[in-house]
């Protein structure tokens, strides 16, 4: 794969990812921008090889005698035909939403945790899915501009992370294109424009409201509220 | 066995105990991925239990290191049997150009560690697990197995160079499984000073670059 990002998670970032100690919303997103980016895989891999010397130095405790007995029991007794059946057939009845140029982490949640089937109109130029994620902190969903949409002017009140899965956007500042990552703090405000050429589909998570700062920001009603779950 | 090696290693260079064990164990590195690929192409019970011999008490250990919520007594047990039902299930797909067999197993071990606590502590549904964030494409120019294994050398004997607080911090970081602020907490310092430590470490072990040589 080619990589055309040039907007990236930050090392620190990258090294949480790495621990695993990011929070989740955080690592959906890292994970989106990680399957377009082969330059942070690179460094999450030597990032990776370095954790796993530092975990290796954990003073070992020794483990029951009987420990890898039970082992082999579990694993001669689990069915290994029946689960390859199941995978099979999770896959094909999956087949139908899984957009291939999609992370695995999106797809994924996309299959097991939309709030609503159906994408929910949050202006003209705006449409949002939203995604049970299992944590209080942040919404996590999907923001649909179409081509040429325009989004009202707005601050953060809260961090902001975004990920272009498709399509691309611009605001005062860059064109970002798919793959690239973008966080936005309080006093960040910006002015996303969807481009010409097609509609941009953008992974986010938002840990508080967006504040509208233009005169037409009583149209932003919808956004005013976030929905974390 | 253990012994002849850690004499050879003493003979070469004065080490800590800690320093020693590592090399010796980072000696035979070649030897776990060798197993890893026999239990993932031939289903190796022999090989299996070599490898559960030595990663069993290591990931035991692995899993006490990290007293984050969620933690309970018999964690250790658990991970160890789940890491290595894994490690069971998942060789298959192991591939020795990308990364050796103590990477890839810690990989599981750290995703199965998390999962775990998470399970614990939080009464929420949670549609991913850790791991699903880790498939990600592979590499179209895989680094060999031996520049791997050179870089995989070059990260041990730089951890060993590190000054006492790079240790300390990255360890906090990766062994406890603590987050940057919760460190920040714990050490006393400031979330920004954590931040440039960790990346200080790193930076002198040539993980990453720092931004003026970049420039």
């Amino acid at each position: 794969m080619i990589n055309n990002t040039h907007h990236h998670p930050d090392e620190n970032m990258l090294i949480e990812f790495s621990a695993g100690t990011l929070e989740t919303a955080a690592s959906i997103c890292v994970s989106a921008h990680l399957h377009f980016c082969s330059r942070c895989r690179e460094k999450l891999l030597r990032l990776d090889q370095v954790g796993s010397q530092i975990m290796s130095q954990a003073n070992p405790i020794e483990v029951a005698d009987n420990a890898f007995d039970q082992v082999m029991e579990k694993i001669d007794s689990t069915d290994l035909s029946s689960t390859v059946e199941k995978s099979t057939a999770a896959a094909t009845t999956a087949k139908n939403t899984i957009d291939e140029g999609f992370p695995f982490s999106v797809n994924k949640l996309i299959n097991t945790s939309l709030i609503s089937k159906n994408w929910k109109r949050l202006s003209s130029s705006v449409d949002v899915a939203r995604f049970k994620t299992g944590q209080d902190n942040y919404e996590v969903a999907l923001h649909k501009i179409c081509a040429g949409g325009k989004t009202p002017k707005h601050d953060h009140r809260g961090t902001e992370y975004t990920v272009v899965l498709k399509g691309s956007f611009s605001d005062e500042n860059a064109v970002y294109r798919e793959g690239d990552f973008l966080i936005r703090e309080p006093g960040d405000v910006h002015q996303p424009m969807g481009s010409q050429n097609g509609e941009c589909i953008c992974l986010s998570a938002l840990s508080a409201p967006i504040v509208p700062t233009s005169p037409l920001g009583f149209l932003m009603k919808p956004w005013l509220r976030i929905n974390p779950m | 066995m253990i012994s002849s090696k850690t004499s050879t290693i003493s003979k070469n260079k004065p080490t800590d105990n800690r320093v020693a064990i590592l090399n010796n164990s980072e000696k035979r590195s070649d030897q776990w991925s060798q197993l890893l690929i026999s239990v993932g192409e031939t289903r190796d019970r022999k090989a299996f239990a070599q490898l559960f011999e030595h990663f069993g008490p290591l990931l035991k250990g692995f899993a006490h290191a990290s007293r984050n919520e969620g933690w309970f007594p018999g964690l250790g047990d658990d991970l160890v049997q789940e890491v290595m039902i894994k490690v069971w299930n998942k060789a298959a797909g192991y591939n020795a150009e990308k990364a050796s067999a103590t990477t890839w197993i810690y990989t599981v071990a750290r995703n199965c560690r998390i999962d775990m606590l998470r399970r614990k502590s939080n009464t929420q549904h949670l549609p991913l697990e850790n791991e699903d964030f880790w498939h990600e494409p592979d590499e179209e120019t895989p680094i060999t197995l031996l520049q791997q294994k050179r870089s995989e050398d070059k990260v041990q004997s730089s951890l060993s160079q590190l000054p006492k607080e790079q240790d300390e911090i990255l360890r906090k970081v990766y062994l406890e499984g603590k987050s940057h602020a919760e460190a920040s907490a714990e050490l006393g310092l400031p979330l920004g000073t954590v931040k440039s430590r960790v990346r200080l470490a790193l930076q002198k072990m040539q993980i990453i670059v720092s931004k003026e040589a970049q420039e």
